[in-house]
């Protein structure tokens, strides 16, 4: 009997081990094996792709130039402009503050310079090139010193609505020329590449629908591929911190490392639900500091209210767009409200009690008009609000790139008025390689027009981090 | 153990009888909405009395006026739509460039202007604002019989304009066809904010606050006792009336009824209502326009509220580039003209525009709009009586007494049953599913909204049911 017993034994043990070890080599191989978004392909020209041609890949440089005649058309329609008076004790509670709106007028009108803005705007080189059938506008700034034995990190830097690759201009410097400006960041010197997401800027707009912050990762892949880059680092807000997501979970091996100043939550699910309830109690049981605590709650406020007064123009862009943008391509005045709106709520949310939207607090009416003629001269406010459309009809939370985890190097900076607070705990759900998380002391949803040196800061000491790994 | 169970079974025959009881009587509990007094002039309330003359009021146009729009047509500036985009992107911009050719070159505002005085029309200052309304009295009564006073109240993006072709059919019913027994006097106003009346330069001027208004109108023009009509905000406007003032309302008819207080009913309707219609009160005609729910109730929703949504928080925001840009501005109202007159439009090139109104009709509203500035002023009705969100006024959990009679149309945007209707309109005399036409049923279908206001008005003056209540 006891030999069968142990005949048995010397065949079983073995193959449940070898059962369970083959189990186990599964699972681990699995978990390990990371899922990327499929890279796929795409044609946005108008009408059918052409078969035969190759497509033509050479940068070509460009510059931004303007006209008499584009200056005095947006004169005479500044001068017509239909102004509406606002109910008493308004401020900024009914959207932008038609008073306060005139003084804007008239200061583009009479003061601002749009020949010396552009002036300014072609102080760093701009290109365009052709891929998948449209022509991608960037600016490209090389270092003009590199110290002996340092390395030039390559650093994509994509912009968001309603801004535009302008809104790197004060923190492009701090990047490819930090000791310059004081910035003394250990041995870290970037090149840096601002795109204009297709629709956006002096970037062609798709012509066909569908097109996407996938489509616009690959077309940046693709984009930084032709200048040369092998691996390469990424940074962006607002449409930015989707698009260079995007471009993390689709190409990991080419991004070195993520920095984002804005980062979209996935969906929300019952442990997330659990977590916001006992947050406010017990903060520290479900992962949450006390800056998370203070910058989250009263939750519903927060994240609910503040969030639904702000999103009208995402309601609206993401369903109808080309009747929201209509008006706004033939109003200067009209763009200029709509935009600057955003401005001013998105930077404080307090300024939504002050008659002016305390807009000149943080930015100068030069750098303010200066992103809405980009718009303006460009045409481009419809395109870029059916980026809203492309993106969210199919996908109305946000979330289905959740599925898909970010491993490589991420670090983010949390800016305190940021439209909305995500906690680091909430974060690792997607982003599973977090180096740096910093709640910075101050500043709102434009973190590179506001506030260049602190995102600048941050960005070179995650760089730093990755760097030594 | 059973005198146990019988002591339970009592018990929960106690609780239930209880709450019974609670709920008939809560519901029979009838309380009236309160008259809003108000001034919503500019600056402060003057001590002297209010001037409470009626003024004749014609349209008036100008050759400045009009050199003015010509110049911003010529000057529009488009953007190309996506291919395939029909109408799903929101106003397409070749079709409108048609729209804007015919405005330009065939569309005669000073025709459309004697149009529009053809009745006569007065303003009157009520509440330190001044009122726009038309006031059309039959041009023949037989022998002994009054003419019936009848308040039609419009909505948003419409206007009085809309009742011009229902008003010969109420004023005048043996003229076209329409039985003599019942003809009214018809007072069209236009809201504060819209059209010819003056919008309210403080504050918190909603529904009750324009009900109110109304309410001091039909007084000041001597009608003691009359009925309402109404749909869009109008549905609101003369809900709120017949709850401040039940005895004055002979009869309310509605061409949207809609509910804003959804509760657990309602919730278990829209889940098992396909299935079980009968249990939850729904005719097949319920079924065939409500289900399948998620597209006809939710989706549509969410794809066709996005102006609600910017309108109700930021409408100084958005109004602004409107009323700058006529063109933006067509594009913006027609889009609803085509959506909310049949759905199915969207998949047209020229969104169905021209199938059920006339260019004319179309941009003699748009105009009315354009030439009193009012784009603004009109969104702000929407942040008024949403901004503290739906279902949360105290007016929404009252009830209405008043007869009711209401009007279904199919194409409606979104279709309330009987069943949900009944539990705010507790005294609903008629309620028709009409064979056709949309959200804009005066003016696309005034004959069967006629012959239904006369059915209703019909059924209350011979049961005498104002009495009743």
């Amino acid at each position: 009997r006891s030999f069968e017993y142990s005949q048995k034994n010397a065949v079983l043990v073995p193959a449940a081990a070898l059962g369970l070890g083959g189990m186990l080599l599964y699972w681990l191989r699995s978990g390990r094996k990371i899922k990327t978004i499929d890279m796929g392909d795409g044609w946005w020209g108008s009408g059918e792709r052409p078969i035969q041609r190759k497509e033509d890949e050479s940068i070509r440089p460009f510059k931004i130039e303007t006209s008499d005649k584009e200056i005095e058309d947006l004169h005479r329609r500044l001068d017509h402009f239909r102004f509406t008076p606002h109910v008493e004790g308004a401020a900024f509670h009914y959207g932008f503050n038609s008073s306060y709106l005139r003084k804007v007028v008239a200061y583009w009108r009479n003061q601002f310079d749009w020949r010396k803005q552009v002036e300014m705007l072609n102080k760093y080189p701009h290109f365009h090139t052709t891929i998948e059938g449209i022509d991608i506008h960037f600016i490209h700034v090389k270092p003009s010193y590199v110290p002996h034995g340092r390395a030039v990190q390559p650093l994509l830097l994509v912009h968001g609505w309603p801004g535009s690759f302008y809104e790197f201009y004060k923190i492009i410097p701090l990047l490819t020329e930090p000791a310059r400006h004081g910035l003394n960041e250990g041995d870290v010197v970037f090149e840096v590449i601002c795109p204009s997401i297709p629709g956006y800027g002096f970037s062609e707009a798709p012509h066909q629908k569908g097109f996407d912050s996938i489509a616009t990762a690959r077309i940046f892949h693709k984009l930084m591929n032709r200048l040369g880059f092998k691996e390469y680092y990424v940074q962006g807000g607002d449409w930015g911190s989707r698009i260079t997501t995007n471009m993390a979970q689709m190409l990991p091996q080419s991004v070195k490392g993520l920095h984002l100043n804005l980062v979209f939550v996935g969906k929300q699910s019952l442990g997330r639900i659990i977590c916001i309830m006992l947050g406010a109690y017990v903060p520290w049981l479900v992962g949450l500091s006390r800056e998370d605590v203070r910058r989250s709650y009263p939750f519903m406020q927060k994240n609910f209210y503040d969030v639904m007064r702000e999103s009208g123009y995402l309601h609206i862009q993401a369903t109808k767009p080309d009747t929201a943008g209509c008006g706004l391509n033939d109003s200067p005045v009209g763009l200029a409200a709509y935009i600057l709106e955003k401005f001013s709520t998105w930077t404080d949310k307090s300024f939504l009690n002050k008659d002016d939207g305390g807009l000149e607090s943080k930015y100068s009416l030069d750098e303010l008009l200066t992103n809405v003629m980009i718009y303006w001269v460009t045409s481009s406010i419809v395109s870029s609000m059916r980026y809203y459309k492309e993106n969210i009809s199919k996908d109305p939370d946000l979330s289905a790139h959740s599925r898909y985890a970010v491993y490589v190097p991420t670090g983010i900076a949390a800016f305190p008025q940021e439209i909305l607070h995500v906690p680091r705990v909430w974060a690792k759900d997607v982003y599973k390689n977090i180096i740096t998380f910093s709640y910075m002391p101050r500043g709102g949803h434009f973190a590179a027009f506001e506030e260049p040196k602190l995102l600048a800061q941050d960005i070179m000491q995650f760089v730093r981090k990755v760097e030594q790994l | 153990c059973s005198s146990l169970a019988g002591i339970m079974l009592l018990e929960a025959v106690l609780v239930l009888g209880t709450l019974l009881i609670y709920f008939l009587f809560s519901k029979k509990k009838e309380e009236t909405l309160p008259f809003k007094d108000g001034w919503w002039g500019e600056g402060q309330k003057p001590v002297t009395q209010e001037d409470t003359s009626v003024r004749p009021f014609k349209v008036e146009t100008t050759e400045e006026e009009l050199s003015d729009l010509f110049r911003r047509l010529d000057q529009a500036r488009f953007t190309e739509p996506l291919e395939n985009s029909c109408f799903h992107y929101g106003t397409n911009s070749v079709h409108l460039r048609k729209v804007v050719s015919y405005w330009k070159n065939q569309f005669n505002w000073k025709k459309q202007v004697e149009i529009l005085n053809k009745y006569p029309q007065f303003k009157t200052k009520i509440q330190g604002i001044d009122i726009h309304f038309v006031h059309v009295k039959p041009p023949r009564l037989p022998e002994g019989q009054a003419a019936k006073p009848l308040l039609m109240v419009h909505g948003w993006p419409g206007s009085f304009y809309e009742f011009y072709k229902i008003i010969p059919l109420l004023t005048d019913p043996a003229s076209h066809g329409l039985g003599d027994e019942h003809i009214f006097e018809v007072i069209c106003p236009s809201i504060p904010g819209y059209g010819f009346s003056e919008a309210p330069h403080k504050k918190g001027f909603n529904s009750v606050s324009a009900a109110s208004v109304f309410y001091e109108l039909m007084l000041r023009l001597g009608f003691n006792e009359f009925y309402t009509q109404g749909g869009d905000w109008g549905w609101l406007i003369c809900t709120n009336l017949a709850q401040i003032a039940p005895n004055h309302v002979k009869g309310l008819h509605l061409n949207m009824a809609s509910v804003s207080k959804l509760g657990l009913t309602h919730l278990l309707s829209i889940l098992l209502g396909r299935y079980f219609p009968g249990l939850f009160g729904f005719q097949d005609e319920d079924v065939r326009r409500m289900f399948p729910f998620l597209k006809k109730g939710l989706y549509r929703i969410l794809a066709e509220s996005g102006y609600a949504h910017i309108q109700a928080t930021k409408p100084d925001t958005v109004g602004c580039g409107l009323n700058d840009s006529p063109v933006g501005l067509a594009a913006y109202i027609l889009e609803k003209f085509s959506s909310w007159t049949d759905m199915e439009f969207q998949n047209l090139e020229d969104g169905g525009l021209e199938r059920k109104f006339s260019l004319d009709d179309l941009l003699t509203n748009v105009m009315i709009y354009w030439v009193s500035g009012c784009i603004v002023s009109s969104m702000r009705f929407y942040k008024e009586n949403l901004q503290k969100g739906i279902g949360t006024q105290k007016h929404e959990k009252l009830s209405v007494q008043v007869p009711t009679g209401i009007a279904s149309f199919p194409n409606e945007i979104l279709h309330t049953p009987q069943a949900w209707a009944k539990k705010k309109y507790t005294n609903i005399v008629s309620f028709h599913f009409m064979p056709r036409g949309g959200h804009f049923a005066a003016f696309e279908e005034p004959e069967l909204l006629a012959k239904d206001i006369l059915q209703f008005v019909g059924k209350v003056e011979k049961e005498q049911l104002w009495k009743k209540k």
